[in-house]
């Protein structure tokens, strides 16, 4: 009589012995591996027995296989308890050692003893259906039921609350191995469990059976590859096996089942070995397909890979492509795409254009970060012509061969799914995904979701270099902007240079004339000697005045390098009115400043700060016109530091106040202002991570405009 | 023939330190204020032909002298000796309000100043 759950015995013995062989090859070396490897060739002995017995014809022949069978399930405990503690690196354990002596004892007992294990053979659930077929039962005997009580029972509970004491003290990865663990073992006891069942003469049918090959799977996995996995992927994979099981021992049945009752009516050798033969080949024929429907349905309705998907979409929507710094961005992508598509390297290569070169600009995992690719190169040729991209993996399954200069860069890079970033028809980059970590190929709805997400990603990607651009754009903006307030300084600086310069040669030209005139005559050489040394170091102090004040100008107008420093505010603001002193003393305008002692410095740009400080210390100063007052304070307010320019020049009108920081908005005459000031000077100033706002103004009074820098810290001091 | 009576107002000491050896050397009677409000008192004091100023000065500014001295009788001639550019516009704004003569700073030579101070003198 064929038996379904005798089968389903046949594949887990068949399961767990490739297990054994697999683990005992692969897992050389590793203490866990080899237990594992003996528990489940253990689990194999049981499945084989069980199914022999199953299909026992006589109750003689039934109980020679119970006992074979239950002979692999007496070791199970011993092996099980030592595999926990092995895994949790209790060493010598004196309970395992008593363990094995008990279970070895018993395993000899049971195979010479005809009654102490396995009693009285007798059939179960006799006219059953054929799903329920007639299932050999036996009373247990008297050490049947000690093994039972206390290795199974007793010593796997102890285990299990050591397990779970454990899990408790430790780290992310032996959490989820702690957690494999014991959903393999409440699989496997539970599952297995229940083939035992009739024989306590609790009349279940035992139709768990099946979760026995996949609990031996489940740890199986988690030892070889429990560094390498998390628990999604493994329990995914187990998810599969589960119904690739289920679908193979269907197909495996079914026909065989069909042939044989209704071909052959009976269970003759040849209906057998033809329905086998038969499932044999839709097995071959059919297997891939049923596996990757399987993954298909695992993901899409028990991982919801779907979400997924939208978890990539959210991420990249709201959190990369909103970033304008390119570099940034870069790095962002990649970071990203390997955590959530769980990929073993990642790489963006992004198109120079001066250089005519693809550079690799962000990278996880990736063999020589330092590959570039030309520009029409074989592999970026085929981008540029065909846009498409190149996988791997179905370069191999069409044996395709591909060059081997490709090859070096897919294996570079290590590649298995590389895809153009297009945009205006223009590769501007390529993106470069590795092999998954689950080892799964890229599925046609993981290319539906990263094509599209790449040519996203080009114009993000072209939106930063946008960005960058039109940052040179402000900064070249920055730079005319000082040049023309430079200008307006001209009459101050002109007196200021002018001034030395006349004294210099009035003094010079006045001792010549002098001479010439025949003024110096009486004079004797020494006194002339006198004369001339007394007007040489008037000259050379004037012309040191003279070169201080261009000297501090052609500092000023040098433009920006956009690298922040620590910057000391009260010497900036010493520097900037170094400058501008000269106009406003002209104008007769009054300057104070309150700067607190103990102000820590701030980590910007120099020049740039200087040029904030300078512009708003004009724009006050034109505000005030002659005989106002400008003020000047500093200090530290919340982790910031808080500079405030205050002037009692004539306030700002309540209509102006929404556009004084647009472009080109000025309330000055035509020609003394180009209206970029304050616009600049807040693009700068949010540059350098600060914040410019109006602080107060009354219309005939003055106004305070506030500039924040937030304090340096020491990771600033560091970079 | 007496002297020619100058005063010369300018912040900038040594600069007045060379006017006043320049002249005095000469044979004017030349006397030095380095604040508007001094040099007032001064022209006021001794009267000269000629007043050598600059525009741009703490205090009382040039402008303001100009239009003080314009409002005596006698009227000292005013020459502006000034590093204030801006293009013309000073200038013409100065001689406007009636000054005699205007010298950019650096002075392009002392002799073309001492003949336009010669000049003022005699019209």
């Amino acid at each position: 009589m064929i038996n379904f759950y005798g089968y389903c015995n046949l594949l887990a013995a068949v399961t767990n012995l490739s297990v054994a062989f697999f683990l005992y090859s692969r897992g050389r070396g590793n203490k866990l591996a080899r237990i594992w490897s003996f528990f489940t060739v253990c689990v194999a002995i049981y499945g084989f027995g069980a199914y022999m017995a199953s299909g026992a014809p006589t109750a003689g022949r039934a109980f020679f296989w119970w006992q074979i069978s239950y002979a692999g399930v007496i070791m199970l405990p011993a092996l099980f308890a030592h595999f926990v503690y092995e895994f949790l690196g209790i060493k010598r354990s004196t309970l395992v050692r008593m363990a094995y002596a008990v279970c070895l004892a018993l395993l000899v007992t049971d195979l010479a003893s005809k009654s102490l294990f396995i009693g009285h053979v007798s059939l179960k659930f006799e006219g059953s259906r054929w799903f329920t077929p007639a299932w050999w039962v036996y009373p247990p005997g008297p050490l049947h039921i000690f093994h039972t009580l206390v290795l199974y029972f007793g010593l796997l509970t102890f285990v299990v609350t050591k397990l779970i004491r454990a899990y408790k003290g430790s780290d992310h990865d032996k959490k989820i191995q702690i957690k494999f663990l014991l959903i393999g073992m409440i699989l496997g006891f539970v599952g297995g469990g229940t083939s035992y069942l009739p024989c306590f003469n609790i009349n279940i049918y035992p139709v768990l059976n099946f979760t026995v090959p996949v609990y031996t799977l489940i740890i199986a996995y988690a030892v070889i590859r429990h560094r390498l996995m998390d628990v999604e992927v493994i329990i995914k994979k187990t998810l599969v096996f589960a119904g690739l099981l289920a679908s193979t021992f269907a197909i495996l049945v079914l026909p065989t089942l069909v042939i044989q009752e209704y071909l052959f009516r009976g269970a003759t050798a040849g209906g057998k070995l033809v329905g086998l033969a038969m499932s044999g080949v839709i097995i071959i024929v059919t297997l891939h397909r049923i596996e990757s429907f399987l993954t298909t349905v695992t993901d899409k309705y028990l991982f919801q890979k779907k979400y997924d998907y939208k978890e990539l979409l959210r991420t990249f929507t709201t959190e990369v492509l909103t970033v304008l710094d390119l570099d940034k961005l870069l790095q962002l992508t990649v970071d990203k795409l390997t955590d959530i598509i769980k990929v073993k390297s990642c790489a963006v290569m992004i198109f120079d254009d001066q250089e005519q070169m693809f550079h690799i600009r962000a990278a996880q995992g990736v063999k020589d970060e330092g590959l570039t690719l030309a520009k029409s190169n074989n592999i970026t040729a085929f981008f540029e012509e065909t846009h498409g991209y190149i996988s791997v993996r179905e370069l191999e399954d069409k044996k395709i061969s591909i060059h081997e200069e490709i090859e070096g860069i897919i294996d570079r890079l290590n590649a298995e799914l590389m895809i153009p970033m297009v945009l205006h028809n223009k590769v501007i980059g390529i993106l470069s995904l590795g092999k998954k970590k689950s080892d799964e190929d890229y599925t046609q709805d993981d290319l539906g979701i990263l094509l599209p997400l790449s040519r996203t990603l080009a114009i993000g990607i072209s939106n930063a270099e946008l960005f960058d651009e039109l940052g040179k754009t402000q900064a070249e903006a920055a730079q005319k902007e000082k040049m023309a307030v430079i200008g307006t300084l001209s009459a101050g600086i002109n007196h200021e240079i002018c001034n030395p310069l006349g004294i210099a040669r009035g003094q010079c030209e006045a001792f010549l004339l002098n001479v010439k005139d025949g003024l110096y005559d009486n004079k004797s050489p020494e006194e002339l000697l006198g004369k001339a040394k007394e007007i040489m170091a008037k000259v050379i102090k004037e012309t040191d005045r003279a070169t201080a004040i261009t000297k501090k100008l052609s500092g000023f107008a040098k433009p920006a390098r956009g690298e922040a420093e620590l910057v000391s505010i009260a010497q900036e603001v010493q520097d900037v009115l170094g400058l501008v002193s000269y106009e406003l003393r002209l104008e007769k305008i009054e300057i104070s400043k309150d700067i607190a002692m103990d102000l820590p410095p701030v980590f910007v740009d120099k020049k740039q700060f200087q040029e904030v400080l300078f512009n708003l210390i004009r724009n006050a100063g034109q505000a005030v016109g002659e005989q106002g007052k400008i003020n000047i304070f500093a200090r530290q307010q919340h982790g910031k530091v808080v500079i405030d320019i205050q002037d009692t020049g004539s306030g700002i009108p309540d209509d102006k106040i929404k556009q004084l920081f647009n472009p080109f908005f000025t309330t000055k005459e035509p020609g003394k202002g180009t209206g970029l000031g304050l616009f600049i000077v807040r693009q700068v100033v949010e540059k350098n991570g600060g914040r410019i706002y109006l602080k107060e103004t009354t219309v005939g009074e003055g106004t305070t405009f506030t500039v924040e820098f937030p304090v340096s810290t020491a990771q600033d001091v560091k970079v | 023939m007496s002297k020619l009576k100058i005063v010369a107002i300018d912040d900038e000491p040594d600069f007045i330190a060379t006017l006043k050896d320049y002249f005095s050397l000469r044979g004017y009677d030349i006397n030095v204020a380095l604040r508007g409000a001094t040099g007032i008192e001064l022209v006021k004091d001794k009267k000269p032909n000629v007043v050598l100023m600059d525009l741009k000065m703490p205090g009382i500014d040039g402008d303001e002298v100009l239009k003080l001295i314009r409002s005596m009788n006698p009227s000292p001639k005013v020459i502006f000796i000034t590093a204030y550019d801006d293009g013309g516009k000073t200038r013409a704004r100065l001689l406007d309000m009636g000054a005699y003569a205007y010298f950019d700073k650096p002075v392009v030579s002392l002799k073309l100043l001492e003949e336009a101070v010669n000049k003022a003198s005699q019209s």
